[in-house]
């Protein structure tokens, strides 16, 4: 199958949008999306009938369809998939009740692959969906992690359900029964030892994922290598 | 005593597999051809290859005949039709032409096995112009093609870079007054899409359909290669024209389950067409007194748990003779025909006695 049609579907209406985007830059996008190994095995065949709709909690508070998503793929559709890198993808939070698939499709593992591409390629769609995590991204790519329970504030995540309010208040008191010392505060949580830093660092620059930095966030980036380029030297790693 | 002899009205897959059963039961059987040869429509309309399983027509349906043809007390009637039946079970005297020359036949039961014929879709409409554009063509049309190797657009003799099948041509319809399913477009269209996606694999192959109906083992054998493996286009939504546009066809219609309208050039359209019942279906049902349901199908007479059965005490029926079939269908209802029909000889003797 070619990755792209170089014909495409004529609609009556230009539904997708993003007609300024030159054509061959779309079809090299989508056909990196294509060319990724775990594709195959993410979309098999479609028979579009909603279950991946009806199991998706962002499709009940978002305009979001992950059967959209295989349709566009299983259609091979250039200008909607470019669409929906621009626009759909980052609506998807990534839980994958869609392998619920009778077809053994995984829409979100297509969105996973769409995302890489995204950031990948800096598309304008992955800046701005990461724009707001740069201090996230900081203090997970500096100490390996980002939330510790003493960050729990009874009002700013109602989704950690009713408890909240009585664990935080007294959250020294609950730690006490806890034998083990644990990294449950940011003080502590965020003291990560020297070694480990330097393993995470070499982690994210080995699989890509400073390189996914740079291209969304460039200043960050820097600020990460600079942060490091002093530990790799005391440790004499070689870059 | 009755007469123990079968006559068999057709040589197709129903009609062999039905004289194919009466001889290895030891009756002899008479089978009344009105082609030149046996097989029937897969051999005349020259199929590429046997839907689901892919076996060649010829090889397998010439096996069949060969088979027949060395059993005991068979006698194969080519080129002949029967012209006129009389009296009642176990005792039929039909007049046979035979090449020309009458004959008569004495039988105690009669399988009518006569088949189908595939919808013209010039009757009623011409929407999809099959008559006037020659890049329109129908399943058998491109079965021939793929026979040959040559899947061209007959326009110019070029291969197509794209192909669709439009479903539902002459079924489904209440305007044509085809009302019924015809049961196996879905599946030999997506068999023939498989063949043209392995014979030009640049090409690119689309299935507009109303609903996707591949029963049991087709799901699997046929409807799902075809989508994963041979990345055929399936879109729920059917073509309301066919348009010639710069040298090529446009099609016209709704992306239903996308919810846009859609038009796409194409290089060739296949029509998927249904079954009708063949015109020897419709004579041999008329001559032989048998019911036919309102779209002149044999209509079989206790149904569902006698399917071949018909009103006629001593006449079975077999294959797209009784409705839309699928070679399984065919294989099935002619083997019980011919099984029915010597049960019948054998209660006659027994009553008769």
């Amino acid at each position: 199958m070619p990755a792209a049609t170089q014909d495409p579907l004529r609609k009556v209406d230009d539904v997708a949008g993003f007609a300024d985007v030159p054509r061959a830059e779309k079809e090299r996008l989508v056909a990196e999306v294509f060319a990724d190994p775990r594709f195959a095995d993410y979309l098999y065949g479609c028979y579009e009938c909603g279950i991946c709709v009806a199991v998706c909690p962002s499709a009940r508070f978002y305009d979001f369809s992950p059967r959209r998503i295989a349709q566009a793929a299983g259609r091979r559709d250039v200008d909607l998939l470019y669409q929906q890198m621009q626009e759909d993808i980052w609506e998807c939070s990534q839980c994958f009740s869609c392998l619920r698939c009778p077809r053994g499709n995984n829409p979100g593992g297509v969105i996973t692959i769409m995302r890489e591409v995204a950031v990948n390629n800096g598309m304008s769609s992955a800046r701005e969906a990461l724009e707001g995590y740069s201090r996230i991204i900081y203090k997970i790519m500096s100490t390996g992690t980002q939330v510790s329970p003493d960050m729990l504030q009874p009002d700013a995540f109602p989704d950690w359900g009713p408890e909240v309010q009585d664990v935080s208040e007294n959250l020294a008191l609950w730690r006490r029964a806890l034998p083990p010392e644990t990294h449950h505060t940011t003080s502590t949580g965020w003291s990560v030892a020297e070694r480990t830093l330097i393993e995470l660092y070499l982690i994210w620059l080995e699989t890509g994922a400073l390189d996914m930095i740079r291209q969304v966030d460039e200043g960050l980036h820097m600020i990460l290598e600079e942060v490091m380029e002093d530990r790799l030297e005391e440790e004499g790693i070689e870059r | 005593m009755a007469n123990q002899r079968v006559v068999v009205i057709g040589g197709g897959p129903a009609g062999l597999r039905a004289a194919t059963t009466v001889a290895e039961l030891g009756r002899p059987v008479v089978l009344v051809e009105q082609r030149g040869f046996l097989g029937g429509t897969p051999i005349a309309e020259r199929y590429a290859s046997m839907t689901p399983y892919l076996e060649d027509p010829e090889a397998a349906l010439g096996a069949m005949a060969s088979h027949l043809a060395s059993l005991p007390d068979v006698e194969i009637l080519l080129s002949s039709e029967v012209r006129s039946c009389s009296g009642d079970a176990p005792a039929f005297s039909l007049e046979v032409e035979v090449a020309g020359q009458s004959r008569s036949v004495e039988a105690g039961a009669i399988v009518l096995a006569t088949g189908f014929q595939h919808f013209d879709p010039g009757r009623e409409t011409q929407m999809y112009g099959y008559y006037e554009y020659p890049d329109v063509v129908a399943l058998q049309d491109l079965e021939s093609m793929l026979k040959d190797g040559n899947v061209v657009r007959p326009s110019n003799g070029e291969p197509p870079g794209r192909i669709c099948f439009i479903q539902c041509v002459g079924s489904r319809d209440r305007q044509i007054g085809n009302e019924y399913c015809s049961k196996v477009c879905c599946g030999v269209a997506s068999k023939e899409a498989i063949e043209v996606r392995q014979a030009l694999p640049d090409s690119e192959v689309f299935i507009f359909y109303i609903d996707m109906r591949m029963y049991g083992y087709w799901e699997s054998q046929i409807y799902w290669p075809a989508q994963e493996k041979h990345h055929v286009q399936y879109v729920k939504g059917i073509v309301s024209e066919v348009l010639p546009r710069d040298g090529r066809l446009l099609v016209r219609g709704e992306d239903t389950t996308m919810g846009r309208p859609m038009e796409i050039p194409m290089d060739l359209v296949v029509l998927s067409v249904g079954m009708e019942p063949s015109p020897g279906t419709r004579a041999m049902a008329k001559l032989l007194g048998v019911a036919q349901n309102k779209y002149g199908f044999v209509e079989a007479a206790r149904p569902p748990l006698d399917t071949v059965g018909t009103n006629r005490p001593g006449i079975f029926a077999a294959g797209a003779a009784l409705g839309p079939a699928d070679l399984e269908d065919c294989a099935s209802t002619g083997g019980l025909a011919g099984a029915r029909a010597v049960a019948s000889l054998a209660t006659a003797a027994v009553t008769s006695g």
